[in-house]
């Protein structure tokens, strides 16, 4: 009975501790974020007294930094709406759930439903189920093309990679040998990404040579592994052609500061923080804004227009934007009033 | 002649999982002039460090009878608390203690549930990958920590010619295979992991002994952890994912037992290389993605099967000798 008590004891301790972990790192977390979201199937509202339109935002996977940076500000844009509010819902990058959450979301009678796909065809028979609940819905980052009745808003992947094989061709060196990382396999984005990079740059570019070339998830560990594998197995490589920041920034990890990869150029997609960082920096060349701040405003833009009747149908993109050394600190300043790099 | 046969036959089989990775190593050595090379075999090791540590946690979980599902979610939690301690006090070893600390006290947890509550350990650490990759998003907004400065010596930095990630394997190695083949605990945990009611019945502390383990499998995720987000310059709440299985399966591979009770740390070391060096000659090569993960599937398999094989002949030989000299 008394070792029981103290089992008992002793699991509470350590839960209260446990918790008392999270408490602290969410007060500190609140300090620094503009909005909370959380993961799991539980929702958290930015509900006020009055608020007349109720918005469902189905995030792909919380576990996903670009997909809970999209969230986030999500909740953020939807601040600025004072008859709109919004639930945010985890799809756990399982499409199981990601249905699931929205077939809850229908049932729940949401106004609007913006859904992130993990998979877009899987996805595609329950956006259509909102339609016909006469539910308004957008697909967003990335669009279902081809739902009547459904609305999106996305960055063009394709062009978010053109953009930088466009300067590629004029950069990359003569006989260059080259390495390229892919995300994941069946992925709109990674897959249309590559395509621009082949459109783009390798058909235009015969004398390049590809020595590597591997799917690393968009993943910065992934990325590392390959990129020390590829320096071993070859006497030099000119270029990093990656299809986000995360994997160009692990590739250049390995190189950054050995003397015969300091002129290596190295191209991503996102203009995450780190990217911003490492162009100012000179370490790496040139990458594409995939906002997640814009992608978040316009949707909220589309989403409000909808609920009130001013448009039936949107499909819209946002700007492709292109950084390099030229402008990256105009965005290491956005990051850093977003406190997502340090003053 | 047919003892000399049966003595190099006995050999083969005691060190069977060695000979499959010298023999893999041979083979990759012919498949790419540089998998010899120092920078190849260093790399091979930076690559395989935070794995191999993972997979002596492992290890010594299922000698016990046990294992844990949560290392790679408690590596990633470890790991990202200790890169924003670093960064708020700019303390190296206190960065490191700290992730060690947060790894051990989330498998108390798991020990607790497993020892105290019966919870079998693959739901309890299955419970705590989840809670721990849960806090771990939770805690960075699901976002990436960058601007590490000197944390990266741990994954990046060199002592002489050595990487610092080399050295903690080296170090750990030792430590582990000293607990396990000197030490009365780590006999203990042969015991427990093959008959733990003989074990209790022979005086063995079952309960303190699976707490020890789980403690030490901590210290080992939350150094791993240090490693893994040094190594990639980033504290990285959703990194790490799967890692436990590798770990599993460097030890696995490695000759440890599922069924408890068997396993050695210098098999799961040969186990952890010869996944390590699958990857790396496959990569030098230039194997596609797909075609990898049938290939390293495919030998996982095959080594598994040849070291079963191997030891249940050596097993069958050893029952029929006692059998012989019982009836004599």
């Amino acid at each position: 009975m008394k070792r029981k008590l103290v089992s008992a004891a002793v699991s509470m301790v350590l839960t209260a501790a446990m918790l008392a972990g999270c408490t602290s790192t969410t007060k500190e977390a609140a300090a620094t974020e503009p909005a909370q979201t959380e993961t799991g199937d539980n929702t958290e509202t930015t509900e006020e007294e009055g608020d007349s339109y109720r918005v469902a935002y189905i995030a792909r996977a919380q576990s996903d930094s670009f997909a809970a940076w999209l969230a986030n500000e999500i909740q953020t844009a939807a601040d600025k709406y004072d008859d709109i509010t919004v639930d945010v819902f985890d799809g756990q990058a399982d499409d199981e759930k990601e249905n699931a959450a929205i077939e809850n979301a229908i049932t729940n009678g949401y106004d609007a439903i913006i859904v992130q796909p993990n998979n877009g065809e899987a996805q595609r028979p329950y956006v259509e189920k909102i339609v016909e609940a006469g539910i308004i819905a957008i697909t967003t980052n990335a669009r279902i093309d081809g739902i009547e009745g459904a609305s999106s808003v996305d960055a063009d992947p394709y062009e978010q990679a053109a953009v930088n094989a466009r300067a590629a061709v004029e950069e990359v060196p003569e006989n260059a040998k080259v390495v390229v990382l892919n995300g994941p396999s069946g992925n709109f984005h990674a897959e249309e990404r590559r395509k621009a990079w082949q459109a783009e740059f390798f058909d235009k570019r015969s004398d390049v040579e590809i020595v590597g070339e591997q799917i690393a998830n968009w993943n910065k560990d992934e990325a590392v592994q390959y990129m020390e594998d590829w320096v071993t197995s070859n006497d030099k490589i000119d270029a990093i052609i990656s299809m986000n920041d995360n994997m160009a920034a692990g590739a250049l990890e390995v190189v950054t500061g050995k003397e015969e990869y300091k002129d290596i150029l190295s191209y991503g997609v996102d203009g995450t923080a780190e990217a911003c960082l490492l162009i100012e920096a000179g370490t790496m060349t040139a990458t594409c804004l995939q906002s997640a701040i814009d992608l978040a405003e316009l949707n909220m833009e589309t989403v409000h227009k909808l609920l009130t009747g001013e448009e039936t149908q949107i499909d819209t993109d946002i700007d492709a934007v292109f950084i390099t050394k030229d402008n990256a600190a105009e965005y290491v300043d956005m990051y850093k009033s977003r406190g997502l790099i340090e003053q | 002649m047919k003892q000399k046969f049966d003595k190099s036959n006995q050999v083969m089989q005691k060190y069977s999982i060695f000979i499959i990775l010298f023999a893999m190593i041979i083979i990759c050595s012919f498949l790419n002039k540089n998998f010899l090379s120092v920078n190849n075999v260093t790399n091979i090791m930076k690559q395989l460090a935070v794995g191999t540590i993972l997979a002596y946690g492992e290890m010594i979980l299922i000698i016990s009878g046990m294992l844990d599902l949560s290392s790679g979610a408690v590596l990633a939690l470890a790991g990202v608390f200790s890169v924003n301690f670093y960064k708020a006090t700019g303390s190296l070893v206190l960065a490191l203690l700290l992730a060690v600390i947060i790894a051990v006290v989330c498998n108390m947890v798991n020990a607790l549930m497993v020892t105290n509550f019966n919870t079998p350990p693959f739901i309890a650490t299955l419970a705590m990958q989840m809670v721990a990759r849960g806090i771990a998003l939770f805690y960075t907004q699901g976002q990436n920590i960058n601007q590490l400065d000197n944390y990266i010596v741990f994954g990046q930095g060199n002592i002489g010619p050595v990487p610092i990630s080399i050295i903690f394997m080296i170090i750990i190695t030792i430590i582990i295979w000293y607990i396990m083949r000197h030490t009365r605990f780590g006999r203990s945990l042969y015991a427990i992991g093959g008959n733990e009611e003989a074990a209790v019945a022979s005086g063995i502390n079952v309960r303190k002994n699976k707490y020890i383990v789980f403690a030490i499998n901590g210290v080992l995720v939350g150094i791993a952890g240090v490693l893994f987000m040094s190594r990639v310059n980033a504290g990285l709440p959703n990194g790490a994912v799967g890692y436990e299985m590798e770990g599993l399966t460097a030890a696995i591979v490695g000759g440890t037992s599922f069924s408890g009770g068997v396993g050695t740390t210098l098999g799961t070391l040969a186990g952890a290389f010869i996944i390590g060096c699958l990857n790396n000659i496959m990569n030098l090569i230039g194997v596609n993605s797909y075609i990898q993960q049938i290939v390293k599937g495919c030998i996982i398999a095959i080594a598994v099967i040849w070291d079963i094989r191997s030891k249940s002949k050596k097993s069958a030989k050893v029952i029929l000798v006692e059998e012989k000299e019982e009836c004599k």
